[in-house]
């Protein structure tokens, strides 16, 4: 028994050395994770930031005559949501053109007769509630008939093609927001001059706008005293564990060179020396996965508040924590070795350890939320072990999650291990190496 | 002369390949003996080899080795085999040192005697200058004399060298060969296989020749070679190549 473990040890020894001397290795299982998690941080944030804090530029080509654009535009400049830049001299036509060349992402055409369509509108919309209290003439009612103009159908947004949908669609629907805004506060004018007042009174227009209801945001939570989510919350776990599970890119080729090296077939003289090699890479690489998810951790508590990131609060309990991460660096070593110990080439094991480890973060939403894809592809992302992984680290990140709620995913992920140790294990047999 | 091993009948065939590798093999190698495995490329010898040292374990027939009045299977025996793969069989990102201390844990050596036979070997090979040089830095010939030395940590009883000298320079051969006959003289049983027929002439006092996986020839070297009427062990080679009748 002594002796094996003395076997042991001098295998975990060696196998630290090699790693140690492979200053390639190092960089990629330590340097580029850290690294991509600050990075993917920095830019979800920002573009949280952008859509939310920052000014947006926009282009505005004005052909209108009246003073209903001019007001719109007044209420997009006071937002402080957009830098609205006024373009004359260019016609519709040219405005796409313009934003490429100047690499804006929007620009607004309002037409010619915007304000007079507005008004029409209001004259059609104050005329329905003046013909439900019963106030409106006959003449009247026939000519509300011929009203059908819609202001807001005839303003142009055109965009950068390089912004993405999702983007666009929230710039699209602030900018409506203001247009609404301006037609409901139009109509209310008109309203109350009809009934025979000069303008609206400024305490009921107030209360109006007071009355808007702002939805209050809570994120569900086993617990009282949740964590508020955000960027670090999302990001510094789901690229964590793709970084973990990326170390099949190292593992899987220290592998295949160890097989078809002459060291294996000198190991296949000693019993048991190739179990031991092994175990002693298995031993290796959690430490190196806890290492590596250790030194993320730190990077989000301590670094992204010194850059202005939201900092990374960890779970309230630790030891959930510790065995969701032991098994996901467990999971990660396995498959490293199922694609070590059936690759022939290095190049096969880095080639496809790589896209498929790219493939499962895709289907199990490391890139992006899994409710979002077809339901065809969440079904297939249910087979990514990435997913068992996340969703077990926003349980506890993000849902303060308790050991009851995390069975169902440790469960899964130990048979994962099971089955691709036993795969391996199967594989060397075969092939004679124990 | 004392019997170390009785291979009876050996066969063996490669999943994708429609003929024999090794076909009807059936000799013994005796103790203190430098037995050599010759023949053309493709004859089988490393095939041979491995199921002697047991790297190779699926094939038909028995191999078994004399050991204490007892006949054993090669399993049984592995830990009294050494074995120099034709390959480099170490870790090349390791120095000298490291190299030998790991393959001498892992063959179940204590430290001190560890220790002991790690400096006996360095001082016997001339590595010492190179212990701490990682092996990816060293020439040819220092990598030949560190893929002996390893196999000769445990001090088996029984040492195969497949083309022990491959790739290296003269003075560096003469030196392994030399080792090799002072490991002889010392008792050990040396079965080797290579290409450099000189070296094979001068080095084995007994030797078979195989061709496509079949022994074509077997016995002491000077009976072999005058009962064939040729001088050297190439131009029986040769005659095997060609297809020729032996006697």
């Amino acid at each position: 028994m002594k002796n094996l473990f003395n076997k042991l040890i001098a295998s975990l020894k060696k196998e630290i050395k090699i790693l140690i001397h492979d200053k390639v290795a190092l960089i990629l299982l330590f340097a580029l994770p850290l690294f991509l998690v600050f990075v993917i941080t920095i830019v979800q944030d920002s573009t949280f930031r952008l859509v939310n804090d920052n000014e947006i530029e926009l282009y505005v080509l004005n052909a209108d005559k009246g003073d209903k654009s001019q007001q719109i535009l007044h209420l997009l400049k006071e937002s402080g949501n957009f830098k609205v830049e006024e373009i004359h001299s260019i016609s519709k036509e040219e405005l796409g053109a313009k934003i490429i060349k100047d690499n804006y992402l929007i620009g607004i055409f309002i037409p010619e007769n915007f304000s007079k369509s507005i008004e029409d509108n209001l004259e059609k919309i104050n005329n329905e509630i003046l013909e439900g209290f019963g106030f409106l003439e006959e003449e009247d009612k026939e000519m509300t008939e011929h009203l059908t103009s819609n202001a807001s159908d005839q303003i142009k947004m055109y965009y950068n093609p390089i912004v993405q949908d999702n983007f666009r669609e929230s710039i699209a629907y602030s900018i409506s927001m203001y247009f609404q805004q301006v037609e409901s506060n139009l109509i209310l004018q008109q309203v109350f001059e009809n009934m025979g007042f000069s303008g609206e009174p400024e305490k009921l227009k107030e209360s109006l706008f007071a009355m808007e209801s702002q939805l209050q945001q809570i994120p569900a939570s086993n617990k009282a005293n949740a964590q508020i989510p955000n960027s670090t919350q999302h990001n510094v776990p789901a690229w964590s564990i793709f970084a973990m599970f990326f170390m099949v890119v190292s593992l899987g080729a220290s592998i295949v060179k160890d097989k078809n090296s002459g060291n294996f077939i000198r190991l296949k003289t000693i019993p048991g020396s190739i179990s031991l090699t092994f175990i002693a890479k298995t031993i290796l690489y959690i430490i190196v996965g806890l290492l590596q998810l250790s030194l993320i951790f730190l990077m989000g508590i301590f670094v992204f508040p010194q850059i202005g990131l939201p900092p990374l609060r960890l779970p309230e309990s630790i030891f959930p924590l510790f065995i969701i991460s032991f098994l996901s660096a467990l999971a990660a070593i396995s498959y490293a070795l199922l694609i070590g110990t059936f690759s022939k080439s290095v190049e096969q094991a880095n080639g496809f350890g790589a896209v498929s480890i790219i493939i499962f973060a895709a289907i199990g939403g490391i890139w992006v939320p899994s409710f979002v894809m077809p339901e065809f592809l969440q079904k297939i992302g249910n087979i990514s072990p990435l997913k068992w992984c996340l969703e077990s680290y926003y349980t506890l990140f993000l849902q303060s999650g308790s050991w009851t709620s995390l069975y169902s995913n440790i469960i899964t992920l130990s048979l994962f291990i099971i089955g691709t140790q036993f795969a391996s294990y199967y594989k060397l047999k075969i092939d004679h190496y124990i | 002369m004392q019997e170390l091993v009785r291979i009876e009948n050996i066969e063996k065939k490669y999943k994708n390949n429609s003929f024999y590798s090794l076909k009807g093999i059936s000799f013994n190698i005796y103790k203190g003996e430098k037995f050599g495995i010759f023949g053309p490329n493709g004859a089988g010898k490393t095939t041979l080899i491995s199921a002697l040292c047991g790297t190779q374990s699926n094939y038909k027939g028995s191999i078994l080795y004399k050991y204490a009045a007892e006949y054993i299977t090669v399993s049984a025996m592995k830990e009294n085999i050494g074995y120099v793969p034709q390959d480099f069989a170490f870790h090349e990102e390791l120095s000298v040192w490291d190299n030998l201390q790991y393959y001498g844990a892992i063959y179940g050596l204590n430290r001190i005697k560890k220790q002991e036979k790690i400096h006996e070997l360095m001082g016997m090979m001339q590595l010492e200058e190179f212990k701490n040089r990682k092996l990816l830095h060293c020439s040819g010939g220092i990598k030949r004399r560190v893929n002996l030395a390893i196999a000769l940590l445990h001090d088996p009883k029984i040492l195969f060298l497949d083309e022990p000298t491959v790739g290296i320079d003269i003075d560096s051969k003469m030196g392994i060969m030399q080792y090799l006959e002072n490991l002889n003289k010392k008792g050990m049983t040396i079965v080797y296989t290579s290409h450099e027929l000189h070296e094979g002439e001068a080095f084995c006092n007994r030797v078979i020749l195989l061709n496509q996986g079949k022994i074509v020839l077997e016995g002491k070297l000077p009976t072999v070679l005058k009962e064939n009427k040729v001088h050297n062990l190439e131009a029986l080679f040769l005659k095997s190549i060609r297809n020729e009748k032996f006697v």
